[in-house]
């Protein structure tokens, strides 16, 4: 058995996922050993349909593989109950999303909240913090507006503050300048990259955008659920 | 927060929200009328039974009440009497005698029973005067007054005035027999005893029936019928006699109590309706909402919400509707209560139950009213919710993100 070092975040052994689609069973991943250093700013790249995306669901435990072992911060994914996993995720990973998914029935404070929330900071420590991340991500002055209130881009400042306000050691992040125009999204890529480097928060991207394969120091490449191509353009 | 997210979502379909709403107020105002008139109607029955005619305690000689004789009494029923008042809560006593036999006015002739009773006593129990409809009440002590049932007289073409005779039989094993004049006509509510039954005073009536200053029956009211099975028990104690018996009127009147129960059963019915009309209407608006919103709950999983916040959440959303349908089904359904109360409805016709007539039937405003349809309504909407609840709970963050 593969045994994770003290630098891996995200060591994955033999994971295989297989849909069952109309009866018929689709190989999505196919046997994908790969391990993430801590703070790499990793990009998943591949055609659609090559398992970018289901892979970023299993390393992050909101899907189960059906077969292999996924180790995150040294811990086995699969030994976790319901809310060991739920708890694990909101200490250790944020996420960004394509389509944002921000709780629509709260403020931008308090989507960026949430999490901290649960995790019961302090009330005067949220409030900070929030406020810290709200100028980082230059919505100051955007905290009582509601998600329908903002545009793609600003929502999508939004889900990375939530993703980053709790200092996860990890930001997994499913093609998150999609839905932006690329303005939007080279601003919203400097920032993450930026984040990346000053705090050492590991990003992992699935991407489909040239910009993001520019800036990512690690490429690597999916094709038919199997790593095609593993490529580190310099180390960070 | 929790909360929160749970209070915005009730309005974010105002609409669906108003509808389950609806159901558990209508579920509940109609629960609440159901009661509140259930407990009147019965109230009014067992106040104009009790008050009218048995009392809400007894004491008879042990083993009367089970198997009534001329020979079962109780002897020195004044001393007995005092011991009665001073318990507190008891209002008024009155002794009674009571005999079978043959009454003739003219040439008619038909079995009566003979109660013997003390006026004043008897007025002041069980608004004896009030049921005189013509003529007078019977004359104090020895008067060889009688006052007959409305239908005895019908049936004995007696009118005021008329002499009647009784035939009967003595304690003594002696053939008795007297005359009296009918002073009054009575009307006690209960046709049936109506067409039986002639008072005489008490003395008259112990003396034809030669009991010698005995009496078979003292009745007695309380103040509150509530307080009916602590005074029984005060009563039981006080006395300490075991050759007497004291039973409340649920015992005296065995059948109508049983009778009034199982009706009461039928409640329960109702009830169950109202149930389903809740559940329908919150598992239909409540599972509707769940699938609406899989994709917010696959997110609240994602970034760390447990399975069990997910759980309370939805639980959360339900409890709310539900306690603020219970606030508005409480105002409307006292507000029903209360106008109930005070103009009742009168049927086109009115009915007996358990020999007393009734046309007006009144609601009651009461506690029971609001706390079983509060519990009906809760916890008809947290069961149904469960479901949706569970399966809010149970999503696959990966598969619900996918969905639109």
């Amino acid at each position: 058995m593969k045994q994770a070092k003290k630098n891996d975040v995200i060591v994955t052994q033999g994971v295989t996922k297989v849909y069952a689609a109309d009866g018929i069973p689709v190989n999505a991943l196919a046997e994908i050993d790969l391990t993430i250093r801590s703070g790499e700013f990793t990009a998943l790249m591949g055609p659609s349909g090559s398992g970018k995306t289901t892979f970023l669901n299993i390393i992050s435990g909101l899907d189960a593989p059906t077969k292999g072992k996924v180790w995150l911060s040294g811990r086995v994914l699969s030994d976790m109950s319901g809310n060991e996993l739920s708890d694990f995720r909101r200490d250790n990973i944020g996420f960004i999303f394509q389509a944002y998914n921000l709780i629509p029935v709260l403020t931008v404070e308090e989507n960026v909240e949430y999490i901290m929330l649960l995790q019961r900071v302090p009330k005067a420590e949220r409030h900070e913090r929030v406020t810290a991340m709200l100028e980082a991500v230059g919505l100051q002055g955007f905290a009582d507006r509601n998600p329908t209130q903002l545009s793609g881009g600003q929502q999508q400042r939004v889900a990375i503050a939530r993703a980053m306000v709790s200092e996860p050691a990890i930001i997994l992040a499913d093609e998150p300048t999609a839905n932006l125009d690329s303005k939007t999204g080279a601003e919203l890529l400097a920032m993450m990259n930026s984040l990346n480097l000053e705090t050492g928060v590991t990003f992992v991207f699935s991407t489909h955008d040239p910009m993001v394969m520019e800036s990512a120091r690690r490429l690597i490449t999916l094709r038919d659920g199997q790593i095609d191509t593993d490529e580190t353009k310099y180390s960070g | 927060m929790v909360l929160k997210i749970a209070f915005r979502n009730i309005f974010r379909q105002k609409r669906r929200t108003i509808l389950t709403a609806l159901a558990m107020i209508v579920g509940f105002t109609l629960s609440s009328v159901f009661i509140g008139w259930s407990d009147g109607a019965y109230g009014d029955i067992i106040a104009m039974f009790t008050r009218n005619r048995i009392g809400h305690i007894q004491v008879h000689s042990d083993g009367y009440l089970d198997k009534p004789s001329l020979y079962k009494t109780i002897s020195d029923y004044s001393a007995v009497g005092e011991v009665i008042q001073t318990i507190p809560g008891v209002e008024a006593w009155t002794p009674r005698v009571f005999g079978a036999g043959l009454g003739s006015v003219g040439e008619k002739s038909t079995t009566v029973q003979i109660i013997g009773v003390d006026v004043a006593r008897e007025t002041e129990t069980t608004q004896f005067d009030k049921k005189v409809i013509e003529g007078r009440i019977l004359g104090d002590t020895f008067s060889h007054d009688i006052v007959i049932g409305k239908g005895l007289a019908k049936t004995l073409s007696a009118t005021l005035g008329s002499e009647m005779v009784l035939f009967s039989q003595g304690a003594d094993g002696s053939i008795a027999n007297d005359v009296y004049t009918i002073v009054g006509i009575l009307e006690s509510g209960d046709d049936a005893s109506d067409r039986v039954t002639c008072y005489l005073n008490l003395e008259d009536a112990q003396e034809l029936l030669v009991l010698e200053g005995r009496i078979h029956e003292i009745v007695l009211t309380v103040s509150k019928i509530s307080q009916v099975p602590k005074i029984t028990k005060a009563i039981e104690n006080r006395l300490n006699d075991s050759t007497l018996h004291v039973a409340p009127w649920q015992e005296v009147a065995k059948s109508f109590y049983r009778a009034m129960q199982a009706d009461k059963q039928g409640d329960a019915i109702g009830r169950i309706v109202i149930m389903l009309i809740v559940a329908i209407g919150v598992l239909n608006t409540v599972l509707m909402s769940v699938l609406e919103r899989t994709r917010e709950y696959g997110v609240l999983k994602a970034v760390g919400t447990k399975p069990t916040q997910i759980f309370r959440l939805v639980l959360c959303e339900v409890a709310i509707i539900s306690v603020g349908s219970i606030c508005v089904g409480a105002l409307l359904g006292v507000l029903a209560n209360y106008l109930l109360s005070i103009y009742g409805i009168t049927l086109p016709e009115e009915f007996t139950y358990g020999g007393v007539k009734f046309q007006t039937m009144y609601a009651e405003v009461n506690a029971r009213s609001l706390i079983i349809p509060a519990i009906t309504v809760l916890f008809s909407a947290m069961v149904v919710g469960l479901f949706p609840a569970i399966k809010a709970a149970r999503i696959m963050p990966a598969k619900a993100m996918r969905t639109h």
